[in-house]
């Protein structure tokens, strides 16, 4: 387990320092990390740095013995199928506490094999079956055609534009809530029209790109869930998303 | 069809197409070829008869084979090969039929091509190499090829597919591995020895660094880039082999190596910066060195004389200012880049040009394991273009680093790079691959540049 406190800002206007401080917990960072995953953990690092507010980052691995009651946002990325084996495995002994974090709401952000994970199980091209934490009501099976392209989707929170790249196909069950819906790409399954889900404050997703870079109302919603619980604060300081927003409007017009 | 006609068709495609500037004729004469004679290839290249090499991996198969070409030619060998980003087997057929005569013959010798992780099977299965070279394995383009591990096995079968010597990276993990899939004899292990403190400090991507029997992280004793350096697995069921043919006393400069190769004198020396194009040298030495046998005084010859390979470190002036052209693909080849800007003199001028089509990889997210945070001492002046351009600022300013220039469009924010650049200064013009060939095209408007294409 790497414990490293958050890079110090480098912005023309220095924010003013408050007492606040968020611990990130990233689970599977070395196992889980093929579609630069790390851009969400410095997103939320830097969201936070920019409104004066400290965050510590903790990459918990296979064999690892994160606090996970103790942190206030939980992050886990995409990886390769191989990895998929592993991870599924001792994801297991974090099921209760993961469980208990999301009733309490934790904000959480699944990405990807993650997200399948977060799900109630994933079967390979092979049958076997890797059994998830079952966060969400969802199941996913491996399928020889991979779902690759540039991808939309509309979500109460506003638009998200990201890419996806997998070969699972997940199925969400009567009852489950799903993150969007789709506008243009595959989503969850290419058919039901339908990507992601949500439970409580657990998010999950295909989208990478990675994801809350290009989508900062995201990112934002994740944070002040995580200052709400924590802080009782009721809004976040206004930060200068142009970029952002440029950056979203140029994938949102690229072909799928 | 005899084969005198697929040639002849083949040969007139390539002319027309060069005829019209279309892409140098790379690949569609050796598309219709295929189409005519599905054997073309492999038929081809059973008469050149001191076979053919291949060489492989994600990153370096341009400039190995560059090497390997200068060395083997400089011995009087003569060589066939495909152009650079043609190496699919379609681009190999093609470079086959521009070289053969129209009875099918050869003037050359022998066959050196730089060949695409996914097409191992298909041209492994065409073309019957006699040696095949694999350089390392990183993520690259996922969205074209799925997965790393996908990719291993693709070169895993081809090297299956024949009874070539296969010569191996000792120091990637996922490349020694792949030894499983020849027999012991026909293995051949190079690799760099010494402490090196050429890891960046926010490099991510290692990528196999895990044991292939138990899946345990292994345990690096040195550790050069990504997952590139000494390691074992700490159950003890796989490790690093010993390398047959190592670099030692490895001297990195901003824009040139040196090493020593055990046992042997004198000293290599490159006009190439970067601990990659030890490899890559490495590489080429030890299969010229091991398989052709000839003399390590020759090969260190013919090194010296190497130039950069299109777009790899290519320099060029325009009017008083010198450009230095650096394609990127992917995280590592990235780290490489920023880590021989680490050599040198603070703020270095920059234009980094991100395009997502198809020939790019269409998925940018691998900018963000790009470790550009080491960059921020440098205090660089960047510039940005491309159709991804905010993507690539975006991803700046999570690095604390201010771009002073988004230009998507790539002619327009070339000309104002230039402009900017005081006389006598270096500019770094990094592009990924569609828009380096925009690059080309444009820079050869105002200098003097060869073949746009290759």
């Amino acid at each position: 387990m790497v414990k490293r406190p958050a890079v110090a800002p480098a912005t023309a206007t220095k924010p003013i320092a408050t007492k606040q401080t968020l611990t990130i917990l990233h689970l599977y960072a070395e196992e889980l990390n093929i579609y630069g995953d790390r851009g969400n953990i410095l997103t939320l690092v830097k969201r936070l740095e920019w409104r004066g507010i400290k965050s510590t980052v903790i990459q918990a691995g296979i064999g690892d013995k994160p606090d996970i009651a103790g942190a206030d946002i939980i992050f886990g990325g995409g990886g390769q199928d191989h990895g998929q084996v592993a991870v599924g495995k001792d994801l297991q002994r974090h099921a209760k506490a993961l469980h208990a974090a999301a009733a309490a709401g934790t904000p959480m952000l699944a990405i990807c094999g993650t997200y399948q994970l977060f799900g109630r199980g994933f079967t390979t091209l092979e049958g076997s079956e890797i059994p998830g934490i079952a966060l969400f009501k969802a199941r996913t099976a491996a399928s020889r055609l991979r779902l690759i392209g540039n991808v939309i989707i509309d979500t109460p929170l506003g638009r998200l534009v990201g890419f996806e790249n997998h070969s699972g196909r997940t199925i969400l069950e009567e009852g489950q809530e799903a993150l969007g819906t789709v506008v243009q790409g595959c989503g969850n399954d290419g058919r039901s029209g339908k990507e992601g889900a949500v439970t409580e404050n657990v998010y999950g997703t295909y989208l990478h790109g990675p994801i809350l870079p290009k989508n900062p109302l995201l990112a934002d919603h994740l944070l002040l869930t995580a200052l709400r619980r924590k802080y009782g604060v009721e809004s976040l300081a206004p930060l200068n998303d142009y970029l952002e927003e440029a950056t979203a409007q140029v994938a949102m017009r690229r072909p799928q | 069809m005899p084969l005198f006609i697929t040639i002849a068709i083949a040969k007139l495609i390539l002319r027309t197409s060069r005829l019209f500037g279309r892409g140098g004729g790379s690949a569609l004469p050796g598309l219709v070829a295929e189409r005519i004679d599905p054997n073309i290839g492999r038929k081809l290249a059973a008469r050149l008869h001191d076979g053919c090499i291949i060489v492989t991996g994600t990153n370096g198969k341009t400039t190995t084979a560059k090497m390997i070409a200068g060395i083997l030619s400089d011995a009087g060998e003569g060589i066939v090969s495909n152009r650079a980003g043609s190496n699919l087997s379609r681009g190999i057929v093609s470079a086959l039929v521009e070289h053969a005569s129209f009875s099918g013959h050869f003037s050359e010798s022998v066959g050196l091509f730089e060949v695409d992780e996914a097409a191992m099977p298909a041209v492994c299965t065409m073309v019957r190499p006699r040696a095949i070279i694999v350089l390392n394995l990183f993520r690259d383009q996922l969205d074209r090829y799925g997965e790393l591990d996908s990719t291993a096995q693709l070169i895993g079968k081809g090297i299956a597919a024949t009874s070539a010597q296969v010569y191996l990276n000792a120091d990637d993990p996922r490349v020694a591995g792949l030894a499983s899939f020849a027999s012991a004899d026909r293995v051949t292990y190079f690799g760099v020895e010494g402490k090196l403190k050429t890891k960046l400090a926010h490099d991510v991507t290692a990528d196999s660094s895990t044991c292939p029997v138990c899946g345990k992280r292994l345990v690096y004793t040195q550790t050069y880039f990504g997952h590139i350096g000494h390691y074992r697995c700490r159950e003890g069921h796989f490790e690093r082999p010993v390398p047959d043919y190592s670099a030692e006393n490895v001297e990195l400069q901003p824009e040139a190596v040196s090493f020593t190769l055990k046992s042997h004198e004198p000293k290599v020396q490159l006009g190439l910066p970067g601990l990659y194009n030890v490899y890559n040298a490495l590489a080429a030495v030890t299969f010229t060195v091991h398989h052709q046998g000839i003399t390590f005084a020759g090969i260190t010859q013919s090194l010296e004389r190497i130039k950069p390979a299109f777009g790899r470190a290519e320099k060029l002036e325009v009017e008083g200012r010198t450009l230095h052209l650096l394609l990127v693909k992917n995280p590592t080849g990235f780290n490489q880049i920023i880590q021989t800007f680490l050599l040198q003199e603070k703020q270095q001028n920059l234009l980094i040009l991100i395009n997502d089509n198809f020939a790019d990889g269409r998925d940018v997210s691998w900018l963000w394991d790009v470790a550009f945070e080491d960059l921020q001492a440098q205090h660089p002046r960047i510039a940005v273009s491309g159709i991804r351009a905010n993507d690539m600022a975006l991803r700046l300013k999570y690095a604390d680093i201010a771009t002073e220039l988004i230009e998507p469009e790539a002619t327009r924010a070339l000309n104002q790079f230039i402009a900017q650049l005081p006389a006598g200064a270096i500019g770094y013009i990094i592009p990924t691959y569609t828009a380096l060939l925009e690059s080309r095209r444009y820079l050869s408007r105002r200098t003097h540049l060869k073949g746009v294409w290759q």
